[in-house]
């Protein structure tokens, strides 16, 4: 039994025939070729996969793409307008947040959930925004780094 | 060259690729998709140890949208291997842990994929198994391959079994030092497995060509010899093989198939493509890597030190029982390494330690951020505040009394160049405020140093490339994972052609194109491909000099390159610009192309001359231990690293940041876990526990200057170091909060209560 479901994603109709069973992840990455949504666990414990459905950070790889009807879907390559890169992307770079670059886009997804609900992220909200979010490169402390520049730049005091 | 004369060097521009990454259009290895790819898949073993009866393939191959299922009888009986050639692709009349490959199947679908596999029929015979390289060397233990003979090296007197490697260390006479030593401290110390865990997972896709070539992508950190592996093992020539590195979404040694002869999927993956006559593509799940894939082994370290009344070490004996897993893989350059490091690197006269890699029912042994490093520091580093207190001395003292100097040699090193060890401690002290930071109950301060390998190895080569209207392409053999092509190598190159680091691009290695190249391990992107960039370079800088001249008529000495400009030393005003002498060369040699490379027989003589710039580095940690639930909660981290001169700074900081945190990692959390049948327990994201931002401390870096390496402009690598030191120095902390030594990993509140309970017992 398959069905058929409509969903925007990055801002754009998407259509796509389904098996039920299909996760939200396989749909974005395998159907409807979103790569930058990344496969890692599988099991919604490392964030590689993270979206916004309906404005909310969620694991893809978790929810199935059936709940996704008739949802608004933002995945990384959603974030830039045109070749101006989303702050939370600039300041990934200008940090050095990004190594190998596998989680970023995760992370770029959860960071920007968290300053489009405040500009000011106290360090704990900081903290349980990305507490989701596995980076192996890091140790973090750059990823820190970038979160403060975004939301500094965002709110308009850098 | 003082560090003011640098134009981009030392400096921490954007990183190259970092767009690509941060808008998700970065083509990982696991993004690719061919034109008409197939899906394929492995049978793994489900006995950590059996013979294999029958294999039984037909229902499979039958299945509707299965394209090609192999095993053995369908590769060469050719076998693979770093020391011991003991493994085949798949599994031959044996499996001997519970991951081993079996057979494969390509097919349309993955799901037809994962029916096809169960399809599979494989009659086992189990046979005994054995975990415990300790168990596993007994004379009453299962034999594991019973065709590769024990080490030629091994002591005479040895009664071993399934030792595949033994490295022995002799310096003086231990054993009259230690007898007359004023105290002797005598311990044991046990880590475990654990895995990498790079998030991207393992994968390989192969073609065949029309010409009948294979090319393979590969997320590999080494995509020669993955070249190499696929030739021999399908009896291919090498120029009829093509490996084209894919992005890698991490490594750190995990990747390092054909390297180490790890899991060995690149082959697998052209011998389905052989079969099927279409492209097809392997993705590991990340529960199936955690059990399959190459690992940093556990290892038993057994220590023993001689120290006079002042704190003067006479004497270091020991013994290393390094888990090789069920083939040989990387455990003997892994445990010849941690052999070699649980000798120390300070001064210690007289040094004897056997260590014997060992063959057990487990998956095999890669080279893991510093293959060995962490496991000998951990007992080294622990061990050295044990003598302390027995000594009543401080921890810190007690170190800096026994910090070798220049001309001084170590186990493994016979001339050190010159030592930073020493002011890495003090730095180290004074940044986390040793002897004056006031402590809480619970709270504990801890110290711990290490160092790493910085010598001859490999070489390796460069090509740069300068195009017509300036900039310019560069070729090398390794990889970016977060290394050296997106950061090093572009201010390298930028620094000698007075171009912008933005004018640089480093190609993805080809294996078509680029020069050969060991892989991007070991620390070593820096000291051979960072050497060979800047001579290739230079070359194409006397290139451009060369045709400039000409057209400024002077002399090619008494030319410079700035702003893309090349002219006359002294009268900036006579000059030309870079792209109009690169575009002159199509009229005379075509293109300017510089070559260089790394050498290792001149840095071997370079050594035996002034003596190894080895790194050392020094960490100190405050924790605070929670006595109710044995929770260690990091307040202040400090890392303290002479990695020479770095490149880019950001980015070596950022490897030490991220070295330090996968060893908080190991020590506080991470292991694979086995049951007694050689079953993984905890495969899955969901059991095996890695740090996130919640428990990871600021880590603050330091880097100590003055102390050039053998890299260009006197560079060392710093990839690894800071892995060392982290097991001990957290150790060290909890010890000195509550008291209790604790000798096995990992630090975790389970293991932390029960020594808190054991110790108010005793």
């Amino acid at each position: 039994m398959s069905l058929n479901i409509r969903l925007r994603v990055n801002g754009r109709q998407q259509s796509a025939r389904i098996e039920p069973s299909l996760s939200l992840l396989d749909l974005l990455r395998d159907t409807l070729g979103y790569k930058g949504v990344k496969i890692c666990c599988n099991t919604g414990e490392c964030g590689a996969c993270t979206v916004l459905l309906n404005g909310k950070p969620v694991n893809s790889c978790v929810v199935l793409a059936a709940d996704g009807a008739g949802a608004e879907i933002v995945t990384v390559e959603g974030l830039a307008q045109g070749d101006r890169l989303h702050p939370v992307q600039q300041a990934f770079i200008d940090t050095g947040a990004v190594q190998c670059g596998y989680c970023t886009p995760g992370f770029i997804i959860s960071v920007k959930a968290l300053l489009d609900r405040t500009k000011s992220p106290t360090p704990e909200e900081i903290e349980e925004a990305v507490s989701g979010n596995i980076c192996r490169c890091t140790g973090y402390a750059k990823i820190v780094d970038a979160i403060h520049l975004a939301a500094d730049r965002i709110a308009g005091r850098t | 060259m003082a560090k003011a004369e640098f134009k981009v060097v030392g400096t921490s521009p954007a990183r190259i690729g970092g767009v690509e990454r941060v808008t998700g259009k970065g083509v990982y290895g696991a993004d690719l998709m061919l034109k008409d790819q197939l899906h394929g898949g492995i049978l793994r073993s489900q006995y950590a140890h059996a013979k294999i009866v029958s294999i039984d393939t037909s229902e499979a191959k039958a299945l509707p949208g299965v394209h090609a299922v192999v095993t053995a009888a369908d590769a060469p009986d050719v076998r693979y291997g770093r020391t011991y050639f003991d493994r085949y692709i798949l599994a031959r009349n044996r499996v001997r842990y519970m991951g081993d490959p079996v057979a494969a199947v390509a097919a349309e679908t993955p799901a037809i994929v994962k029916q096809a596999l169960k399809k599979i029929k494989v009659v086992y015979e189990p046979l005994p198994v054995v975990l415990d390289p300790e168990e596993a060397m007994k004379p009453d233990a299962p034999i594991l391959h019973d065709d590769m003979p024990l080490p030629a090296n091994l002591p005479k007197d040895a009664k071993v079994k399934n030792v595949c490697g033994y490295i022995g260390v002799d310096v003086g006479d231990p054993e009259k030092a230690m007898a007359e030593a004023d105290v002797v401290v005598d311990e044991v110390y046990e880590t475990k497995m654990i895995h990498p865990q790079y998030l991207e997972p393992r994968m390989a896709a192969a073609q065949v060509e029309p010409n009948g070539r294979l090319t393979v992508w590969a997320n590999s950190q080494g995509p020669f010899p993955v070249r190499a592996e696929i030739a021999k093992m399908l009896g291919i020539a090498l120029n009829n093989v093509r490996v084209i590195s894919a992005e890698l979404g991490g490594g750190f040694g995990g990747k390092g198939s054909g390297i180490t002869s790890g899991a060995a999927i690149e082959p697998i993956c052209g011998l389905l493509a052989m079969k099927a006559g279409r492209p097809v593509m392997i993705v590991l799940d990340k529960a199936e890597e955690t059990i399959s894939t190459t690992i940093r082994s556990g290892a038993k370290l057994y220590i023993k030190t001689g120290v006079k009344k002042d704190g003067t070490i006479v004497a270091r004996t020991g013994k290393v029982i390094y888990d090789a897993g069920a083939y040989s893989g990387f455990g003997a350059m892994a445990g010849g390494r941690c052999t070699n490091m649980l000798g120390g690197w300070y001064l210690t006269p007289n040094v004897h330690i056997d260590g014997y890699v060992v063959y057990t029912n487990k998956q095999v042994c890669g080279p893991v951020r510093g293959p060995g490093g962490p496991q000998a520091a951990f007992a080294v580093e622990s061990h050295m505040d044990s003598i302390a207190a027995k000594l009543g001395m401080d921890p810190a003292e007690f170190r800096l009394k026994n910090v070798p100097k220049a001309g001084d040699k170590i186990v493994g090193v016979s001339k050190l160049r010159d030592v930073s060890l020493g002011e890495t401690i003090r730095i180290a002290k004074e940044k986390i405020g040793w002897g004056k930071v006031k402590l809480e109950k619970n709270q504990g301060i801890g110290i711990a140093t290490g160092s790493w390998i910085e010598s001859a190895g490999p070489g390796g080569g460069a090509m740069v490339k300068v195009n017509e209207d300036g900039s310019v392409t560069v070729q090398i053999g390794k990889i970016d994972m977060g290394t050296i092509p997106g950061f090093g190598i572009p201010l390298i190159v930028a620094e000698e052609l007075g171009i912008r680091v933005s004018d640089v691009t480093v190609a993805n290695v080809d294996t078509d194109a680029a020069p050969w190249d060991a892989g991007t391990v070991g620390s070593r992107g820096i000291l051979v491909s960072g050497t060979a960039a800047q001579l290739a370079a230079i070359d194409a800088r006397s290139q451009l000099f060369k045709i400039a001249a000409g057209q400024l008529e002077a002399s090619p000495d008494d030319l410079e390159i700035v702003d893309r400009q090349i002219r006359v030393k002294g009268s900036p005003a006579k000059s030309v610009s870079l792209d109009s002498v690169a575009t002159a060369a199509h009229n005379i040699i075509g293109e300017v192309i510089g070559r260089g490379y790394f050498d290792n027989l001149a840095m071997a003589a370079a050594e035996k001359e002034h003596g190894s710039s080895q790194p050392f580095t020094a960490h100190a940690c405050i924790v605070e231990v929670d006595p109710e639930t044995g929770t260690v909660k990091i307040l202040k981290y400090v890392a303290v690293h002479d990695i020479g001169q770095p490149i880019h700074r950001a980015a070596v900081e950022g490897q030490i940041e991220g070295a330090a945190a996968m060893s908080i990692g190991q020590a506080l959390c991470e292991q694979v876990v086995f049951d007694k049948n050689g079953r993984t327990l905890n495969a899955s994201f969901v059991d095996y526990l890695m740090p996130t931002i919640n428990m990871m401390p600021r880590i603050e870096t330091t880097l100590v200057h003055g102390y050039p390496g053998a890299g260009p402009y006197g560079a060392k690598g710093a990839g690894e170091i800071a892995c060392v030191p982290v097991l001990a120095c957290l150790a060290n902390a909890i010890y000195n909060a509550v008291g209790v030594r604790i000798r096995k990993l990992p630090l975790s509140p389970e293991n932390v209560l029960r020594a808190i309970r054991e110790g108010k017992r005793s």
